[in-house]
């Protein structure tokens, strides 16, 4: 384990952002943490990370608390915070030789780092120019750039892909799909759903200063009960066919949109068999099972949408 | 090795600012040549000379008595008189405020007259003067009578010095090199305001927490590289006065950079302190603004101008003061009065590193 979180509590005044939270982190994992706006998620990071003190609860890296130890801790792991945190007008290759001296790296290796960093992420072209003058996308991959300069074992991302361009996106998204593979442990938290099913071997949902589920996409979807939905497209669907549909067991809607009819059912229904048996005497032109997804069930855990943090 | 990166990258940051560049190297060097050619008549040895009726700066235990003689309307005709210490007498000549600066040194010792290099003509009229003094001391005896004793007045020989203040009169441009230089090196804390809120208030400072350095490591660098880079803008504004523009910056050269140097820490000191207690750039930049403006116009910094009583607050601007350490320096001013400036700047640029410190441990624990 290479990091934990045991019991935290955070709070702000009388706001609490951390409510008796547990985590932990296992190495070579890459850890997912989801959550709405105002989970506790960056504050959770700041714990770990040794950026503030806690009201009760430990957090430890690497088998040492993390409070007392900052200092030493702090050579081990890399952080890309969610804003940019660059010197805007220095070059690119300043600004990871700089944060590679604060972490120890020097001379020659240093030197190479930086060559091969900015070969990684794309902006060797630009390593020469001030981040003043790049792309949202390219300010980005230079932040993450600054945090990975000395290997480190654990790298937390916090939301690294806002606001940029899908190739930039995944630029930042193969580049830690390889760290993983180098046996770096991470932990990322994002607001988009499909990064973190692509990225993380576990995942973490957050709300309201609690861990609410944890497991891989599969076992959190299936740890939420949902309705079953079948999408038959027929042709020229009669009211008649509508009826029977609805009076089969376990259906809770039937509705038809010009040929296509969505058929809702109870979860467990297993009534798929039958609902095709009363549409069979129509010519079927398709049939779809919808799964649920990451986001469905994210949406049942916690009451609200992922990406605008609202009350779905 | 840390203190050293963030030094340079602190260094490097600054100099790749162009806006900082243009205010503390491009701007003093335009303004100091064209106030210095527009308002040259002003300091013009012949205009000055030219005072009607005479300004004189008196120095004396006797202010009460002398005062009404001096403010009377008959004798007002004649004489410009402001009563003040004998360091802002000094000052008040070598800067051409006043023609002429009667100081008494004391019982038994002689009446001193400070009169602005190449204008001995004016010796004449500050004997006439003194010895109006003396008659007055004459009636004094009879204040003596009431309890006051002035009798010491009487009698006492009269020590004319015609060149004391060194060489020269400064020319505009000479005068503001030095007011334009001082208020630069005020405006250069802002350096240490921006690495500050860069390095420890900003996202970046967040990251730099995140980082495997001390806070004295970080802080140090940081302050290093404001003041370092502070100084070098200060001494180019320097250098190229003197070659460029021909300024006269006396014989005491080392004098005049270390009080460069020290406004370049008192600068920092304070624009630190500000952006640790307001955190906001914008609202410190806003504060400094307004203020390193009025600073500047109280210390005559823009034109001469005599305050009268308030001379007396104002000369503990950080700006007179630092002006009175070079005046002194180059205009032949004694030790005492440039080192007593120097220290009162650096004691005040202290406390406000102290409070910084005190703030600063709060703000980012």
């Amino acid at each position: 384990m290479i990091a934990s979180m045991t019991n935290i509590v955070k709070r702000y005044g009388s706001n609490t952002a951390l409510d008796h939270m547990n985590m932990t982190i296992v190495k070579g994992e890459v850890l997912g943490l989801l959550g709405p706006n105002g989970a506790g998620k960056s504050t959770a990071i700041r714990v770990l990370t040794g950026l503030t003190g806690t009201d009760a609860g430990e957090a430890q890296l690497f088998g040492k608390k993390v409070k007392g130890h900052a200092l030493d801790l702090k050579k081990r792991i890399g952080v890309v915070p969610q804003d940019l945190a660059l010197y805007e007008t220095l070059p690119a290759q300043d600004n990871l030789a700089y944060f590679g001296k604060l972490y120890g790296v020097t001379g020659v290796a240093l030197k190479e780092r930086v060559g091969e960093v900015l070969e990684i992420l794309g902006l060797a072209e630009v390593a020469k120019k001030a981040p003043k003058k790049f792309s949202g996308g390219m300010k980005r991959r230079l932040n993450i750039g600054c945090a990975v300069m000395h290997k480190p074992e654990l790298l937390i991302l916090d939301e690294p892909t806002v606001g940029i361009d899908p190739q930039s996106r995944n630029h930042i998204l193969d580049f830690i799909e390889e760290m993983a593979r180098q046996g770096t442990t991470v932990l990322y938290t994002s607001h988009y759903m499909e990064e973190v099913a692509r990225l993380c071997s576990r995942i973490l949902i957050m709300d309201g200063g609690r861990v609410i589920a944890e497991g891989s996409v599969e076992e959190i979807t299936r740890s939420v009960l949902f309705e079953e939905t079948l999408a038959l497209e027929v042709k020229d669907p009669s009211a008649v066919l509508l009826e029977n549909i609805k009076h089969i067991q376990g259906v809770v809607s039937c509705e038809a949109a010009g040929q296509k009819i969505t058929v809702v059912s109870t979860a467990g229904a297993a009534n798929m068999h039958r609902i095709l048996e009363v549409a069979m005497p129509n010519i079927i032109l398709g049939v779809t099972a919808q799964r649920p997804t990451l986001e469905d069930a994210f949406l049942a855990l916690t009451g609200k949408t992922l990406r605008d943090g609202g009350d779905a | 090795m840390k203190f050293l990166s963030t030094f340079w990258m602190g260094v490097k940051y600054l100099w790749r600012d162009p806006v900082m560049v243009i205010v503390s190297v491009a701007f003093p060097i335009v303004i100091i040549l064209v106030l210095g050619t527009a308002l040259d008549s002003m300091f013009d040895p012949e205009f000055g000379a030219n005072f009607d009726p005479p300004r004189v700066a008196v120095v004396a235990d006797v202010d009460n008595y002398l005062s009404e003689f001096l403010e009377d309307d008959n004798v007002r005709q004649f004489l410009d008189a402001t009563f003040t210490d004998r360091v802002h007498a000094e000052e008040m000549v070598a800067r051409g405020y006043v023609n002429i600066a009667i100081v008494e040194q004391g019982f038994g010792q002689p009446i001193k007259i400070l009169l602005p290099a190449q204008q001995d003509d004016l010796a004449a009229v500050a004997l006439a003067i003194v010895d109006s003094f003396q008659q007055i001391g004459a009636a004094a005896t009879i204040a003596a009578m009431q309890g006051r004793d002035f009798t010491h007045l009487l009698g006492v020989d009269i020590e004319i010095t015609s060149q004391p203040l060194g060489t020269r009169i400064p020319r505009a441009v000479d005068y503001y090199a030095i007011t334009m230089l001082v208020m630069i090196l005020l405006y250069t804390g802002l350096n240490g305001m921006e690495l500050f809120h860069k390095g420890i208030f900003s996202d970046t400072g967040t990251r730099m927490r995140l980082c495997p350095i001390s806070k004295p490591v970080l802080v140090g660098g940081l302050l290093g590289a404001s003041t370092f880079t502070s100084f070098v803008q200060g001494m180019i504004t320097f250098t190229f006065t003197a070659v460029v523009y021909g300024v006269y910056w006396g014989e005491r050269i080392p004098l005049v950079i270390l009080t460069i140097f020290g406004m370049v820490l008192f600068s920092q000191a304070l624009c630190v302190l500000l952006i640790v207690i307001f955190e906001k750039r914008n609202v410190v930049g806003g504060i400094v603004q307004v203020l390193f403006f009025v600073t500047t116009f109280v210390s005559s910094g823009f034109i001469p101008v005599n305050f009268g009583e308030l001379n007396r607050v104002f000369r503990f601007a950080p700006n007179a003061l630092a002006q009175t350490a070079i005046f002194g320096a180059v205009y032949g001013g004694d030790n005492a009065s440039i080192i007593t400036s120097l220290i009162v700047l650096l004691g005040m640029g202290g406390v406000f590193a102290a409070l910084s410190f005190i703030v600063g441990r709060r703000r980012v624990a």
